[in-house]
């Protein structure tokens, strides 16, 4: 098992390496100079050609991405042309928020939607799997930020319960991860659903209910476990995704997340900001999938057996 | 079975308390509004970049900076100009102006300011190649004649030098703070104002203070928390919701509505952003006055800018926005009349009209001015294609004139027409420096340059009169709108007057 874990991990190299040529060649052939965008329109070309020589821009792609490459393994990601600061503090201050917004917005799905699907299999076309299958199909159709600001106008402006955006307090978190919540709580549940659909048919489980096991028992401690591999899958995926900043949600809430980080450095074109959040993006992306494999060996032992 | 319980529950741990990180640090939970009368939140919809006035020079940094830092010069919201940090100044001569200090003005970190700050300053401008060095280009040293009196010496004279120095931008920085912080220096800031820096939550807000020892008369609020807003929806919910008391920059499409919400008052004011159309003169049929007349003619610009605005602008006539020191308000403008267009085009032989484009970038303004002008001018036989193209290669190629028209904004920072002209009009300032319509005119250029070097302010004046007049007459422009600058706050927000250059200036507002 370690290594597995081991080897994933030394895995890792090359996809990064890879996400880095991507984003940086990328950029390197977006327009915008960044040397010009740096000292501001009114600049001397004279003034701009130096920033440009100083900053090593006018050298040729490899050098460039070798440069690159050497600075950011030693945790150097350049500066932002925006605010001058280490794009890595950029993105340090940033990420315990998408970091709470996304482990709150999982928190949500798994707890509103691994019961529903299981209750919606277990009570297959019943009037409630209808009900919720239907609901779910809203909620993964119905876009983020209507909802978001459709929640906005009955908690904040209607009721004023909770805050309409801003960060800090448990209140401020509600909206925002009960928005991003409820779409993937609407993926977990159709996923929980089929998976149990495709669980409750196999022999075993006929056999646990002819051994005279109660129904609860049967469903949880034999049904269910089986079902979770896809749908640990689809909640890591999420996770995933959700690390990577929802930027709809962020915007709406004012919420200091990486996701608004980065639209603001695209839109900025503040390209070492970009080229570091994407890079953040697929470390977390990578180190949460890995987290998913080794979670199919804690609930899987065929699976555990299988890592070596 | 007991340890699969386990992962779960470890696993369910593990998100709740990555949930709640960071919960419950804030000391101002913004949502608690009636017990915080004492705090004044601003919604502002953008964040600041740095809170050093020589690393920036972005409009959300300088509306934060404004209530850290002073400037030697004053300039009120309506743009008139007073002494600042200075107690009194005099021209000695065209290029040498004296300036006193008085004693006793403390710093946040407790230094008290004196003329080596101010000398610091501006040499430390020229040497961080800052943004806003442009404003004191004519500046050739500082002399200290002693702690409280030093001298600024030109290389040439300047007419707007004086107004320049109330610009944020210009603003006097600490010099042992400078030292110790270093880069940080950004994100601590150490000046003279009312307020000083607490909080930089990034991405989140920015949170002031009293500042106990000010010169002055003390803050009226004891805190102030500006929150980055960015959607103009999300803000103008905050400021219903009373978790703002001022918001920044509503939304055309929200202010009417907030017109009707019970405790909010908005306020919409003439800013100093001109909006225009610019021709390529170095292009055919461009260089040819009458056809730019022609198309000046051809196009509704009030229907356009009612419609692109929402009725958040006021058509334009000439170059400078009346807010603008100098605008010439006398500019008739062009009135909609095709007919008389037609006959301008026909003159230059156009009669048939031509095929030409207008450029613009994604800006939702500038396209709906494009699409309204578009129609308007294939009425007169011109067939005008659009293209959008993102702004660095807009800003480019618009630059290199390969454009034939194009759609573009222009903010006189300063409140001068010398800033509102001299980058658009002058002929050495062809291109990137802003003049894209590569027009020149020998009168223009001679005018522009007097009313920059002249002291003079009716000289000034008078030389700025007839430059707009020239200007209207050759029309390189077609002269859309000056857009209002649109803000709100709550019915119980005592002192807040919007400043003209958006900068405002929140030292006496505070919550009832």
């Amino acid at each position: 098992m370690h290594r597995y874990i081991l080897r994933r991990l030394f895995l890792l190299i090359p996809v990064m390496f890879g996400v880095s040529l991507v984003v940086f060649t990328i950029m390197f052939f977006t327009p915008g100079d960044p040397a010009k965008l740096m000292l501001g329109e009114r600049a001397p070309e004279a003034e701009v050609a130096a920033l440009r020589a100083q900053m090593g821009l006018d050298d040729p792609f490899p050098v460039q991405f070798g440069r690159f490459i050497y600075n950011a393994v030693r945790g150097d990601l350049g500066r932002s042309l925006v605010t001058r600061r280490p794009v890595f503090q950029e993105l340090y201050a940033r990420f315990p928020a998408t970091l709470q917004l996304a482990a709150a917005g999982v928190l949500v799905a798994v707890v509103m939607g691994i019961p529903i699907g299981i209750l919606s299999a277990t009570r297959q076309y019943s009037a409630f799997d209808a009900a919720s299958m239907g609901i779910a199909l809203v909620g993964v159709s119905m876009p983020n930020f209507w909802q978001g600001m459709m929640m906005i106008l009955l908690f904040s402006v209607t009721l004023g319960v909770f805050p309409s955006s801003g960060y800090g307090t448990i209140r401020h978190l509600v909206m925002p991860a009960l928005t991003i919540g409820t779409s993937t709580a609407a993926i977990i549940t159709r996923m929980t659903r089929s998976s149990m659909l495709e669980v409750v048919r196999q022999d075993y489980i006929r056999t646990a209910r002819a051994k005279g096991l109660s129904e609860s028992v049967v469903i949880n401690r034999h049904a269910l476990k089986n079902a979770l591999i896809p749908i640990v899958t689809v909640i890591g995926l999420q996770f995933g995704y959700l690390l990577g900043g929802a930027v709809l949600t962020e915007s709406i809430f004012s919420w200091p997340g990486v996701g608004r980080l980065m639209v603001d450095a695209i839109r900025q074109k503040d390209y070492p900001v970009v080229q570091g959040g994407v890079l953040l993006l697929a470390l977390t992306f990578s180190v949460v999938n890995l987290g998913v494999d080794i979670l199919y060996a804690y609930i899987d032992p065929r699976i555990k057996a299988q890592y070596k | 079975m007991a340890k699969g319980r386990i992962t779960v529950l470890v696993l369910v741990a593990v998100l709740v308390a990555a949930a709640l990180i960071g919960c419950g640090t804030q000391t101002t939970d913004v949502t608690q509004k009636a017990e915080n009368k004492d705090v004044l939140v601003i919604g502002m919809p953008g964040e600041a970049r740095a809170l050093d006035p020589q690393a920036t020079n972005d409009q959300p940094s300088a509306r934060i900076m404004k209530q850290i830092y002073e400037t030697l010069m004053y300039q009120s919201p309506a743009l008139e100009i007073s002494e600042g940090l200075v107690s009194e100044y005099r021209v000695v001569d065209d290029v040498t102006y004296e300036f006193s200090l008085p004693q006793g003005i403390r710093f946040h970190n407790g230094d008290e300011l004196t003329s080596r700050d101010v000398q610091f300053t501006f040499e430390r401008m020229r040497q961080v190649n800052a943004p806003g060095a442009f404003l004191v280009a004519a500046l050739d040293r500082v002399e200290i004649i002693d702690d409280y009196t030093f001298r600024m010496i030109l290389q040439f004279p300047f007419g707007p030098f004086i107004t320049h120095l109330a610009h944020p931008a210009t603003a006097i920085i600490n010099e042992r703070a400078v030292g110790e912080l270093g880069d940080d220096f950004a994100r601590n800031p150490v000046g003279t104002g009312p307020f000083k820096f607490i909080e930089w939550r990034s991405g989140d807000s920015i949170k002031l203070e009293r500042f106990a020892d000010y010169h002055g008369q003390q803050a009226a609020s004891r805190e102030v928390l500006f929150r980055f807003i960015t959607e103009d929806g999300s803000r103008t919910v905050a400021i219903e919701t009373a978790e703002a008391d001022i918001i920044y920059d509503v939304g055309p499409q929200d202010f009417n509505s907030l017109a009707n919400v019970e405790g909010v008052n908005s306020i919409s004011s003439t800013g100093l952003t001109t909006f225009y159309m610019g021709f390529n003169v170095q292009k055919q049929p461009f260089d040819d006055v009458r056809v730019r007349q022609a198309i000046n003619l051809a196009l509704n610009v009030p229907q356009a800018t009612n419609v692109a605005f929402r009725g958040h602008a006021t058509p334009a006539r000439g170059p400078l926005a009346p807010t603008v020191q100098f605008a010439n308000q006398d500019i008739p403008g062009y009135d909609f009349d095709p007919d008389r267009a037609r006959q301008l085009l026909a003159e230059a032989g156009y009669a048939n009209g031509f095929r030409t484009s207008i450029w613009t970038n994604d800006n939702p303004i500038r396209i709906q001015y494009a699409e309204i002008f578009q129609e308007q001018l294939s009425q007169v036989g011109i067939d005008a294609a659009i293209e959008i193209l993102e702004w660095a290669p807009y800003l480019d190629r618009t630059a290199r004139g390969e454009h034939d028209m194009f759609m573009l904004g222009w903010v006189a920072v300063t409140g001068d027409a010398d800033y509102g002209m001299y980058s658009l009009f002058h002929s050495t300032q062809f291109g990137d420096a802003g003049n894209r319509t590569f027009w020149a005119n020998d009168e223009v250029d001679r005018l522009l340059d007097l009313g920059r070097r002249s002291p003079d302010p009716d000289e000034r004046a008078q030389a700025y009169q007839r430059a707009q007049e020239i200007v209207f007459e050759e029309a390189p422009w077609v002269f859309l709108a000056f857009r209002n600058e649109l803000n709100a706050h709550r019915a119980y927000v005592e002192g807040f007057t919007p400043h003209t250059a958006g900068h405002h200036i929140l030292h006496q507002v505070r919550n009832r």
